[in-house]
């Protein structure tokens, strides 16, 4: 499948401090993938390197086939851009907002962004500086549904958004990009979203190593969590690579894997864990994030 | 496709220009006040007289006006741009990344050519008619260094404003203060005279440093 994103080797830190080393990944066109991860993992470096304010210190992305850092610049016509906590041109009403971008983008559709400004009720006049994160957020979101372009890149989207807009940001979203076959990389903090929303995670540990990329489905369908009892003052063990991140609490374990229970059973079993009452449960994409990175 | 960035500097400066312009043109009028209320008290023969044996000129109370005029500009200009990191708005425009910013550079030193336009027209059309050439020659080349300092205020702060670092921005305040500095050595009417081509150079020379800034920008340097 064609990319659209491809990022190579990417190598960054912030002064000494590591924040990935030789991360390598793609975005097929025409798929919606969630970068996840717990804060400082590097999401928004990612971000900011795609979006080519940040030069990595070593490695190289690729937007549809040209380099980030030198993209022509009739490129960007085809990249919408939402900025960590919806940032737009305050000082300008949403009548003058569309009125400036539009004259940059041949594929401008003003009716999508006056669909959305309907929707909120608000005049033409309206100042985006007056407007609550959630009536601004609409704003972003129609000024690049408005822009039509074919790679959308979204930075913690849902970041200030009570559940009423955060639903209605993400359905719109959805429905555009199915509609018309676009690519989105996105990340956010509210996991719960995400799921309603993308076809692909990827998520990323310290050290930018990649825990998971694929399908959601997939992931959701092969990713279970087990729980156990074992005998008093039992200490817990290394249950080996395939368990994700076993906890204990009192006398409950609790750990992850990318397998069934028959399998799980005969894995304790070779592990000789005194384990009794396995129990193996489907994942939410959220205890499928804690399932891989841990709680801590 | 830089037309459009003309019209969102406009939405930012327009309140702001019409304050400086206000403020410019009553400073001026003041100074041409004094000149009149001589006249009208002394006669103008007294007029010539103190300006030629005391180097008075009598509009040097507008001596800061352009230099805080462009400090106050590139500050509604770009202080903007820098909150909330937007300047990625506008450098994520389709078009290339310098010609925006100096599109916005280009702008701002319009704003402030009209306001010296407008500025030294008004005490021409006045001075001509009370003065003679000489006289009027000698107040409009000292009142010139001010509006020079007024240009390169508005660069250097349009250079300390986009700079994306706190530390580096502080360093930045400080060459600037030392830069402007040079225009305001001496009271002297016309001391500059034999050094304001050189100041113009220098003045058009410092496009370049918001530039840096913008660069800085864009590779990521950051607190």
């Amino acid at each position: 499948m064609e990319s659209v994103i491809s990022c190579r080797n990417l190598t960054h830190y912030y002064g000494k401090r590591l924040i990935y080393e030789n991360l390598s990944f793609e975005v097929p066109k025409g798929r919606i993938l969630g970068l996840l991860g717990k804060n400082g993992t590097g999401k928004t470096t990612t971000i900011n390197i795609l979006s080519g304010y940040l030069k990595p210190r070593s490695g190289e992305c690729l937007i549809f086939g040209e380099n980030v850092q030198n993209m022509h610049p009739a490129l960007r016509k085809d990249i919408g851009l939402l900025i960590e906590g919806h940032v737009q041109y305050t000082f300008m009403n949403i009548a003058q907002v569309e009125k400036f971008y539009s004259q940059f983008y041949p594929k401008w559709n003003r009716d999508v962004y006056y669909e959305l400004m309907r929707k909120l009720k608000v005049a033409p006049g309206q100042r985006i500086s007056r407007m609550s994160c959630g009536q601004r957020s609409q704003v972003t979101l129609g000024l690049i549904l408005a822009q039509n372009p074919e790679l959308l890149i979204l930075d913690d989207f849902s970041l200030g958004l009570d559940p009423g807009y955060r639903r209605l940001f993400i359905e719109y979203l959805y429905d555009y990009a199915k509609a018309e076959n676009k690519t989105v990389f996105l990340t956010s903090h509210i996991i719960q979203d995400m799921e309603r929303l993308i076809d692909d995670c990827m998520m990323l540990d310290y050290g930018g190593k990649i825990l998971t990329q694929q399908p959601v489905e997939k992931l959701l369908n092969e990713f279970k969590r087990f729980t156990f009892k074992v005998p008093e003052r039992y200490e817990l063990q290394d249950f080996g690579k395939e368990f994700y991140n076993p906890s204990l609490l009192r006398n409950n374990v609790e750990t992850f894997g990318f397998f069934d229970k028959n399998d799980a059973e005969q894995k304790l079993k070779q592990l000789q864990v005194p384990f009794s009452d396995l129990k193996c449960e489907s994942l939410n994409l959220e205890d499928a994030f804690i399932g891989l990175t841990g709680k801590y | 496709m830089l037309k459009p960035i003309i019209y969102k500097e406009w939405i930012k400066t327009r309140w702001y220009l019409i304050l400086a312009l206000l403020v410019s043109i009553g400073f001026t009028a003041y100074g041409l006040l004094k000149i009149e209320r001589v006249i009208d008290l002394m006669g103008a023969v007294h007029l010539w007289q103190i300006m030629l044996e005391r180097d008075a000129i009598f509009i040097d109370s507008q001596s800061y006006i352009p230099l805080l005029i462009g400090i106050g500009l590139a500050i509604v200009q770009f202080v903007p741009e820098m909150m909330q990191s937007r300047l990625k708005l506008t450098l994520h425009l389709p078009c290339n990344q310098f010609a925006i910013i100096g599109t916005m550079l280009a702008y701002g030193l319009m704003v402030m050519l009209i306001l010296a336009v407008a500025n030294f027209a008004i005490m021409l059309v006045y001075m001509t008619n009370v003065f003679a050439v000489e006289l009027t020659r000698h107040v409009l080349l000292t009142a010139i260094t001010w509006y020079v300092a007024g240009f390169t205020a508005y660069l250097l702060t349009s250079w300390v404003c986009l700079e994306p670092t706190w530390k580096r921005r502080i360093f930045n305040i400080i060459l600037s203060v030392c830069g402007l500095s040079v225009f305001f050595q001496s009271t002297v009417p016309e001391a500059y005279n034999g050094f304001i081509v050189v100041l113009v150079i220098y003045t058009i020379l410092l496009v370049f440093l918001p530039m840096l800034s913008v660069h800085r920008f864009k590779t990521g340097h950051q607190d």
